[in-house]
């Protein structure tokens, strides 16, 4: 549903959607005028403390990318991704503009709007027309603003002067040294800003000095440093800011743009082109906007997934992969056969069997236990299985019995025993469980997340869903015969269960996963 | 039925070639004359004019891995429009490539752009010891590529502690091919009496760079036909 706003409305955006990724699209036109389209992020006093929120032409993501100007897209003249709940928190508002680049007022454009889309559905639109205003030459035309949350308020008011002096308005300087209008004349020799240079440094924007005003204009040889080889570099940029030539040239390339003409590799002589060059579109086909190149760089995208630096003797790296340090204290690790994804420094693995005892009690064949290895040494350990999530439990002198499925590594430093229930129902006429006590760690596996389970008087779990219950609470095997005479075949209907019973404060833990 | 139980779910307006939808969902923004190769069957969905080529011959240089009989078939998707690939609830990484090369297991690559320089690489020392080929996709360029992990990957910088990092191939996503690559037998082959493939064989990184892993040791593809 469109909610149609009338100048000076407000609203709460969370009544207009719950999303927080937002496309605004803007459309402004008119004969013969072309219109900047710019969005400000203000602090609390409606300044422009840090103008690298000052989303236009010339810079057209913010720094961590909360707001991204997309460009034209289909129907609007200018657009906007903006990633609310990316916003710093010192942004406190932010103001969407109109400028005039040339000749023309106000009164003279066409019926324009404002628009918010999220999800891909228009939630809210603000309808102006050039005859609300005179002789403005820029326009405020809505703003997101923090109020207890979000809000969005059709603004509609006009502004005398241009870009720069909007720029003034909210606090922003404007070089001294260039003639007022110079950005918007310099504006047309610069790529799109659809082909934004991706995560690099923001082309330094040439229009206006840091609000602290004391310091100095941005160094010449700046944007230069971390350009690619460029093509003919003219001397313009090096040369002292002293007389405005030399900033009415805009660099041939903003800094960071991949270079231009890449090197066709020999046998690929018609090879696509590469990105932040639109190829010509096929006759019939729909001119769609160009893709950005993206932001962000490798790094950027696998350090969220990196191993944390430093840790305690068990750390989760994430809720399925967890490292043992076995350097911290020397204490060797037991670990399943298998478990091991990765080991850094020096880690011996040795094989452990069960033990000729363990084994009577599991079975003869030592069924029901688990192959484990004892890893040693001075190294650091990453164990996992299947991508299951792991459920470390650190056992300080008390006891608990696992499902011997279940369990993925401990500390050697535990002692363990099999215990083995014995029941009809049961999946393979038995369960086994290890039972650990001492002091130290043991990391479980479950398949999803687990339910821990206080113990009642009445508390039963399914044996196939069973992960681990405190040794203190006793098990029984309950079992339920139950002729159905629509029984299929296989048919188990539920019909085993164990109940627990204990004293308060032992627990069950239970995985959302039937084995 | 009220749209804002379903908003948070809907694709976004794309801001790069490749992105995440949610961590297990990679959303392509595909245009024409930038091909994309994906695996085969990988698609979920896709709006506008997409069209595939499945295992054109050009592909075909690729993973058909003849010495194995293994293969991950790729397609050629090209045209305009959005394109959603997914693998099984694969967890999803998109890797914007800057001149970079990595190298990634031929089973966990999900998609890439189609003008990268990619080339299918025979991991060395792992093969005589296992009997079992490792394949993997060599990728360099300016591009993305989507790789897939089981479970929730790690990156592991090597070169940091001074000593080697070892991973079991089985749990391998994609390295850096920066780093040298070697085979490893970790256990005393005392401790392989009587058991079967455990831990036996690792694959030793040294140098600088990266290594992802998957928490999962997915191997029902390159194990089959091994001896256990």
């Amino acid at each position: 549903m469109v909610t149609q706003f009338k100048r000076g409305q407000k609203a709460r955006l969370s009544d207009l959607t719950l999303g927080t990724d937002l496309y605004v699209g803007v459309r402004i036109a008119g004969p013969g005028m072309v219109f900047d389209i710019s969005c400000f992020g203000l602090d609390a006093a409606e300044q422009l403390s840090d103008d690298r929120y000052f989303v236009f032409y010339n810079q057209p993501a913010s720094p961590e990318g909360s707001l991204q100007l997309l460009g034209a897209q289909a129907g609007d003249t200018e657009s906007f991704r903006v990633t609310l709940d990316r916003v710093p928190e010192a942004i406190d508002r932010l103001a969407f503009t109109a400028t005039i680049d040339g000749e023309g007022t106000m009164s003279q454009a066409a019926p324009g709007y404002l628009r918010i889309v999220a999800g891909g559905e228009e939630v809210a639109r603000y309808s102006f027309d050039g005859s609300e205003f005179s002789s403005e030459r820029a326009l405020m035309i809505g703003d997101f603003y923090r109020k207890d949350g979000w809000r969005f308020a059709a603004v509609g008011q006009g502004f005398d002067g241009g870009l720069a002096a909007l720029l003034r308005h909210f606090g922003g300087e404007v070089e001294e040294d260039e003639p007022e209008p110079e950005p918007l004349g310099a504006a047309p020799g610069f790529a799109p800003p659809g082909f934004a240079p991706p995560g690099g440094q923001p082309p330094a924007p040439p229009t206006f000095a840091p609000p602290g005003g004391a310091a100095p204009p941005p160094s010449p040889a700046a944007p230069a440093a971390p350009q690619p080889p460029m093509p003919a570099p003219s001397a313009a940029p090096v040369a002292p800011p002293a007389p405005p030539a030399p900033h009415v040239q805009p660099p041939v390339q903003p800094p960071g743009q991949p270079p231009q003409p890449p090197p066709l590799s020999a046998g690929q002589p018609s090879g696509p082109p590469p990105f932040g060059q639109q190829p010509p579109p096929g006759p019939g086909q729909a001119q769609l906007p160009p893709i950005p190149r993206g932001t962000g760089d490798l790094v950027g995208v696998l350090d969220k997934y990196r191993a944390a630096d430093a840790g305690e003797r068990w750390s989760l790296q994430n809720p399925q992969l967890v490292r043992a340090d076995l350097g911290l204290d020397g204490q060797p690790v037991m670990a399943r056969q298998g478990a091991m994804v990765l080991y850094e420094g020096d880690v011996e693995f040795g094989f452990k069997g069960g033990g000729f005892k363990r084994r009577m009690v599991a079975g003869a064949t030592g069924e029901g236990f688990p192959s484990l290895m004892r890893c040693t040494g001075n190294g650091r350990v990453y164990l996992a299985e299947d991508a299951t999530r792991l459920f470390p439990v650190e056992l300080q002198g008390d006891a608990i019995c696992v499902s011997s499925q279940h369990v993925l590594a401990f500390d050697e430093s535990l002692s363990y025993d099999v215990r083995r229930i014995d029941g009809h129902g049961l999946p393979g006429g038995s369960l086994f469980a290890l039972q650990f006590s001492g002091h130290g760690t043991l990391v479980l596996t479950t398949h999803g997340e687990p339910l821990v389970l206080p113990v009642t008087a009445m508390t039963f779990a399914d044996a196939n869903a069973l992960v681990a219950w405190s040794s203190g609470a006793q098990v029984l095997v309950a079992n339920q015969v139950r002729l159905r005479r629509h029984a299929y075949p296989g048919d188990t209907g539920e019909s085993t269960q164990l109940q627990f019973r204990g004293a308060p404060g032992n627990f069950v833990i239970v995985q959302p996963y039937e084995i | 039925m009220d749209q804002r139980m379903t908003a948070g779910y809907a694709p976004t307006a794309p801001a790069a070639r490749m992105e995440n939808h949610g961590p297990t969902m990679a959303s392509v923004a595909l245009r024409t004359g930038q091909d994309l190769l994906a695996r085969a069957g990988s698609m979920v969905a896709y709006e506008g004019y997409v069209q595939y080529e499945s295992n054109p011959s050009a592909v075909g240089r690729a993973v058909a891995g003849r010495l194995t009989g293994e293969s991950v078939p790729l397609m050629r998707c090209h045209g305009d429009g959005q394109l959603y690939l997914a693998d099984y609830g694969a967890h999803v990484l998109c890797l914007p490539l800057n001149g970079q090369n990595v190298s990634v297991n031929a089973t966990n690559v999900l998609a890439f752009d189609a003008h990268l320089e990619w080339g299918v690489q025979r991991v060395k020392g792992i093969a005589k010891f296992a009997g079992q080929g490792l394949f993997n996709l060599g990728i360099s360029g300016d591009g993305w590529v989507a790789i897939t992990s089981r479970g929730t990957p790690v990156v592991v910088d090597c070169g940091r502690s001074g000593g080697e990092t070892y991973v079991d191939p089985d749990a391998l996503v994609a390295w850096s091919t920066g780093l040298e690559v070697r085979g490893k037998r970790s256990f005393k082959a005392s401790s392989l009496i009587g058991r079967g493939s455990g831990e036996a064989y690792q694959l030793g990184f040294s140098g600088q760079g990266f290594v992802i892993v998957q928490p999962s040791e997915d191997s029902t593809e390159r194990l089959s036909g091994a001896q256990n």
